[in-house]
């Protein structure tokens, strides 16, 4: 009896360790750290990773609840261009690309090249119908790209305020949904962020 | 502060660091540097390489070997090489940012240079260069024809310049603190005989700060329009702007953003010139008697650093000749020379600081070991010799960057023209839909670059500039998915709205 505890403890002990083995090996030197990518961040009161999503989140749901996205069957839409009308470097891309992936993730909408990737696209349907090298039966052809329904554009702009040791930035960021064929705006919506810093608080 | 405590405690860390530190203090960077400069305005690179290189021996290089070394590379057209040189500036650079964020507003902690002077300092570049080291690096990735590389340089340019700002404002306030505790309330413009006039003039006081230039960031519009990122195009062209106000081609550049693609045909290039022209100011030292109310130690000489402009700054050529039959007027968007003159203004404070903490520990423990008499009082006279020897001001800067940037811009038909700046003529292949072409005058030297084929992305941001799809021998071919619209015929030759 006391032989097979120590056999069960033994085994316990095995499979306890074996199972820490199944973990990832982790190296580190102590300074790096990964955090949580949804943090709240006020580092600085520029434009940050916080104010893109909460961007990309309020105007997505608020898409995806226009009726113009419910009138036809999972409508065609492009992504042109967010005008970037602050001294502000933001990628207002990197905007859209997260609305768009929020949107597209519905199943919703299908989405046509837009026009940063349409040298890809051009580029691609060369290669299979220009250099020789592909099946004419299985190349895609040319001249079959589908224009797309509706178009989603906007702008960002910005107040930029300082007295004293106060800076107060206000942004806002407008979007909306135009139909590409009758060029009437079937949605739109604003989202605002005010941010304020005091160099005394550092 | 410590410091003032026990004067004679600090006679063998000065006469200490003085030993050690020994070439940096002795080091005449203004004379190593005239003379390499001297060498390229004589169109001598090889020889400002070799001697670049003499005054540098000893293998662990700083910060200011690579900047001047890539500059020089930069101007033998060895762009990747040059590009070497500047990653490992950066590098340098990164490290200085890492630790500045930690101890931002500390800038009075480096117990070296209180005691010593600011040649002792590790060199960490003024903030104008390091800004200038992402848009020089940009530079050189476009004339190798990587513009994504360049991408890269110019988002850091502006992070930089974030961080820079970050450090500056925490360090502004550190220092009022420590001027008032210490009583310290002489200005560069109390220094009696220092040439005032450099850093007090018009130009040096309406810049809004030392270290932004309109061009990096005119540069970061182009480059950005280039790739197609208009968003991220327009702050670069606004902030120039805001930088370099009244200046029409920087706001062109942003006044016709939208429209330039649809004006420029599939086989036009949007080309920007940038005319480079001297060589960014010297510094030398020059000892001025300053009244020491710390300790109530009398007048003390402190040495202090004074700019010395390139003779040739304000020489800019006014145009750039195409092909013998256009005139192109150039604006002067940055001047280096203005620049670093701002930059020295906004550093004075704290030179002033440090010198006369500095001036005030030497004086304290030379008069106590001389009070002390007998071996101690030799220890004294020795150190006093060391104080002389000694105290001259941080002549260390950027040399051979060019002291003004000017800038012209242009849509062309693709392919060979004759560029004629001066007296100086270069056929130039422009491809791609943007290019940059860089020239760079200095001495009696014209240095051309050859732009690397440039990107063709934007050719899609128009309907109406819409190339029809070819065969690979060039023909076009039958079936094309979008018919180019047939334009009004425009001028060969047509100069852009921005």
């Amino acid at each position: 009896m006391y032989k097979s505890n120590n056999a069960l403890k033994a085994t316990v002990i095995a499979l306890l360790l074996s199972g820490c083995a199944t973990q990832s090996p982790t190296i580190s030197s102590g300074n790096v750290e990964y955090g949580d990518s949804k943090a709240v961040e006020t580092l600085t009161n520029e434009f940050g990773s916080t104010d893109l999503q909460s961007i990309a989140e309020s105007m997505a749901s608020s898409l995806l609840q226009s009726p113009a996205l419910f009138e036809k069957k999972r409508p065609l839409v492009t992504v042109a261009e967010v005008k970037n009308k602050t001294s502000e470097y933001i990628d207002t891309k990197s905007i859209t690309d997260s609305i768009r992936t929020k949107i597209v993730k519905s199943g919703m909408v299908r989405f046509a090249v837009d026009t940063s990737a349409m040298q890809t696209q051009v580029d691609e349907l060369t290669r299979q119908n220009q250099t020789g090298l592909y099946k004419k039966s299985k190349s895609k052809k040319m001249g079959n790209m589908e224009g797309a329904d509706f178009r989603i554009e906007g702008t960002i702009t910005s107040i930029v305020k300082r007295a004293g040791d106060v800076k107060d930035v206000y942004y806002k960021f407008s979007l909306q949904l135009v139909d590409n064929e009758s060029g009437t705006m079937e949605w739109a919506d604003e989202k605002e962020i005010r941010k304020t810093s005091n160099k005394s608080m550092f | 502060m410590p410091l003032f405590t026990r004067p004679t405690s600090l006679a063998l860390p000065i006469l200490l660091t003085i030993t050690l530190s020994g070439c940096s203090v002795m080091r005449s960077y203004d004379n190593e540097l005239k003379q390499t400069v001297d060498l390229v305005g004589q169109g001598q690179i090889d020889q400002a390489l070799t001697q670049h290189e003499a005054n540098n021996t000893g293998g662990d290089f700083d910060l200011l070997y690579y900047l001047e070394k890539g500059e020089l590379l930069r101007l033998k057209s060895q762009y990747k090489d040059s590009a070497g040189a500047w990653l490992l500036a950066d590098q340098k650079v990164n490290e200085w940012e890492n630790e500045a964020k930690v101890r931002a507003g500390a800038i009075l902690e480096n117990v070296g240079a209180v005691l010593l002077n600011d040649k002792t300092r590790r060199y960490d570049g003024h903030d104008y260069e390091k800004v200038m080291l992402s848009t020089r690096l940009a530079l050189d990735h476009l004339s190798a024809g990587d513009w994504n590389a360049a991408r890269t340089e110019i988002k850091k340019t502006h992070e930089r310049e974030a961080i820079i700002a970050e450090i500056n404002a925490k360090d502004t306030e550190a220092l009022e603190k420590e001027s008032k505790e210490k009583g310290i309330t002489t200005t560069f413009k109390d220094l009696n005989g220092y040439p005032v006039e450099t850093l007090n003039s018009a130009e040096v006081t309406t810049l809004k700060n030392g270290y932004q230039s309109a061009f990096s960031h005119y540069l970061a519009g182009f480059v950005y329009e280039a790739l197609n990122e208009q968003g991220l195009a327009s702050p670069g062209y606004r902030q120039a702007i805001e930088l370099q106000p009244n200046i029409k081609i920087l706001e062109d550049g942003l006044a016709t953003l939208e429209s330039r693609p649809s004006l420029r045909k599939p086989n036009e290039t949007d080309v920007l010139f940038v005319v480079e022209s001297g060589a960014a100011p010297a510094l030398s030292s020059v000892t001025i008697p300053v009244p020491v109310i710390v300790s109530n130690l009398g007048v003390i000489p402190i040495s202090f650093p004074v700019l010395h402009s390139d003779p040739s700054h304000t020489l800019q050529p006014s145009t750039v000749g195409i092909d013998g039959k256009d005139t192109l007027p150039l604006a002067g968007v940055t001047s280096l020379d203005t620049m670093s003159k701002r930059a020295l203004r906004d550093d004075m404070p704290g030179i002033i600081v440090r010198g006369v903490l500095r001036a005030a520990a030497k004086a304290m423990s030379q008069k106590a070991l001389m009070d002390q008499g007998g071996g101690a009082a030799i220890a004294g006279i020795a150190l006093n010799i060391a104080n002389v020897i000694t105290e001259s001001a941080d002549e260390r800067t950027w040399r051979t960057l060019p002291a003004t940037i000017s800038i012209a811009r242009m849509t062309l038909p693709s392919g060979k023209h004759d560029i004629a700046i001066g007296s100086s003529k270069q056929s130039i292949d422009i491809q791609g839909s943007h290019a940059i072409v860089v020239t760079r005058l200095l001495g009696n030297q014209v240095y051309w670059s050859q732009p690397a084929f440039g990107p063709q992305m934007p050719v899609y941001t128009a309907p109406s500039a819409i190339e029809p799809a070819k065969n690979i021998d060039g023909s076009a071919i039958k079936k094309s998915p979008a018919k180019p619209k047939k334009k009004k015929a425009k001028k060969p030759v047509q100069q852009a709205q921005g």
